[in-house]
């Protein structure tokens, strides 16, 4: 067996792929993070007290999490969904009783769904109570407040889609709250419905907005989030004013500071 | 980074204090590994026990009683049945919102960043807010369902109508000055309790906001039964009409 392992690890192809071996040494750790698109999203290395659990209880992480299954499920239900008023209904009727797993994935789109909006409002809840929207992350929270008003509209507008009753009003609802609006009410009330009530160019519109235009806002909003995360300093640690810094953390910056100092 | 704006003294200079450093790879990536696993097997496990509603087909014909917004929404929902649709519905929530974004340009001071609750102070705010603003919905949601307002009718704006006030008094103005009144005067107590800083008084607005958001989502979901009439949970009968 070790040596069956071994020969495909030491394999031309393998190799190709992966470029170096298992990382258990810090050069070949470092180098995992930086080599792979998914990972190098993290920094090299962290400050220990970032990767407690107890401290961000990954919430932001989840929440992507939550939309990329969300993504792999939805794409599925798009195969099968037809997002005409005279079918729709019945598209995701023949998707619970007719197609394989078809009403399982379905749960998993519906429960995550649900779920996002939670992760999302708790994990703004984490950085405020951690208060780590403060400079330089000042700004990045502001676009984290984007992320949640999209995160309700993805949310939303997904469902309409089934068509059953649930969605039809609760869509009413909806619209008849953003039709209250003060003096633009009656145009914001005529383009959520694409007319004067809900029908072909609601869902249509609705659908458009929940495949599309939705989830690729979110993408370029969150790149933007994760980008200035990095760029901001990770994730928040302890600051003190340079008069209130404890004297021993001084000291150690003092003379980890000579050391580079050294280096040159 | 910071630095020009720390140059330019728009941010104060800080130390960070990151302690201890530890490779991502094997240290991060294997705890986010374990929640990924964690939450999918909880997924799954849900997506086979709890099905996906699906309702009768849509009906523009048949309202649903009570009719409802998906659960997150229904906060706005229950504002709904307080005061006027505008209101509730359009300046509230874009206020809220407006308001969120605007906590950083309020509490500029760094000191505090990556510390739960801040101070000594953070938590008995954060306790004391959340439930002065529990006491206050809550009394004010069973006040506007059971005050008497003559003529069968209940409620705080159809009492002042009865009096004589025009609607919009009991509509608009009541439910405005409440929204103000409420933060305002938990802020006054909690600066003569604490003598809190900028950001203990975030941490206290804040706590007011989450409160408010949980408190009438689950006034909403849970208390409002046929004809959205308050009622307790285990009263509630099956909506009709879906």
């Amino acid at each position: 067996m070790r040596k069956v392992i071994d020969y495909i690890v030491n394999s031309r192809f393998w190799r190709s792929i992966y470029r170096q071996s298992y990382p258990d040494t810090p050069r070949k750790r470092v180098m995992a993070v930086i080599n792979s698109l998914a990972l190098h999203l993290h920094p090299v290395r962290v400050p220990k007290r970032a990767t407690r659990v107890s401290y961000t209880w990954g919430l932001g992480g989840l929440s992507i999490y939550a939309f990329v299954i969300l993504t792999v499920t939805g794409v599925f239900l798009m195969f099968y969904y037809v997002p005409s008023v005279r079918d729709a209904y019945w598209s995701i009727f023949d998707l619970d009783t007719r197609v394989l797993a078809g009403q399982f994935v379905r749960n998993m789109h519906r429960w995550t769904a649900h779920i996002m909006v939670i992760l999302v409002l708790l994990h703004m809840t984490r950085v405020f109570y951690t208060g780590s929207y403060k400079p330089p992350r000042d700004f990045n929270w502001v676009i984290g407040i984007v992320l949640l008003v999209l995160t309700f509209l993805l949310s939303f507008t997904g469902y309409l889609l089934p068509w059953d009753q649930l969605s039809y009003w609760a869509i009413t609802v909806g619209a008849e709250m953003g039709g209250a609006a003060p003096v633009i009410g009656k145009h914001v009330n005529i383009a959520l419905l694409g007319g004067f009530e809900i029908g072909q160019p609601t869902l249509i519109r609705w659908y458009t907005l929940h495949v599309i235009f939705l989830p690729l806002a979110l993408i370029v909003v969150v790149s933007m989030h994760f980008w200035r995360v990095r760029k901001d300093g990770n994730i928040s640690t302890p600051v003190y004013p340079i008069e209130a810094a404890p004297p021993e953390l001084l000291e150690k910056l003092g003379k980890a500071k000579q050391v580079a100092e050294g280096d040159e | 980074m910071a630095d020009e704006r720390v140059a330019r003294q728009e941010v104060e200079e800080v130390i960070e204090d990151p302690g201890e450093r530890v490779h991502v790879w094997p240290h991060l990536v294997s705890i986010e590994l374990v929640g990924a696993l964690i939450y999918l097997f909880l997924l799954i496990l849900a997506a086979i026990l709890f099905k996906a509603p699906l309702t009768q087909i849509a009906n523009p014909e048949l309202t649903p009683n009570p009719a409802k917004a998906p659960w997150y929404f229904l906060g706005l929902q229950e504002l709904l049945l307080h005061m006027h649709p505008a209101l509730a519905g359009v300046i509230v929530p874009t206020a809220v919102l407006i308001l969120l974004a605007a906590i950083p340009y309020i509490d500029t001071k760094r000191a505090g960043t990556g510390i739960w609750f801040y101070s000594p102070k953070g938590i008995p705010i954060t306790i004391f807010s959340a439930i002065y603003t529990a006491v206050w919905i809550i009394a004010l949601v069973l006040i506007d369902e059971y005050l008497p307002a003559g003529e069968g009718s209940f409620g705080i704006a159809p009492y002042l109508i009865n009096l004589g006030l025009p609607p919009a008094v009991g509509y608009i103005a009541v439910p405005i000055a409440l929204m103000i009144f409420i933060p305002w005067s938990l802020a006054m107590i909690v600066k003569r309790r604490w003598d809190p800083d900028t950001r203990e008084l975030m941490i206290c607005l804040y706590s007011f906001f989450l409160a408010s958001f949980i408190v009438l989502t689950i006034i909403g979901t849970a208390f409002r039964g046929h004809g959205m009439e308050l009622m307790w949970p285990w009263q509630m009968q099956p909506p009709t009409g879906v």
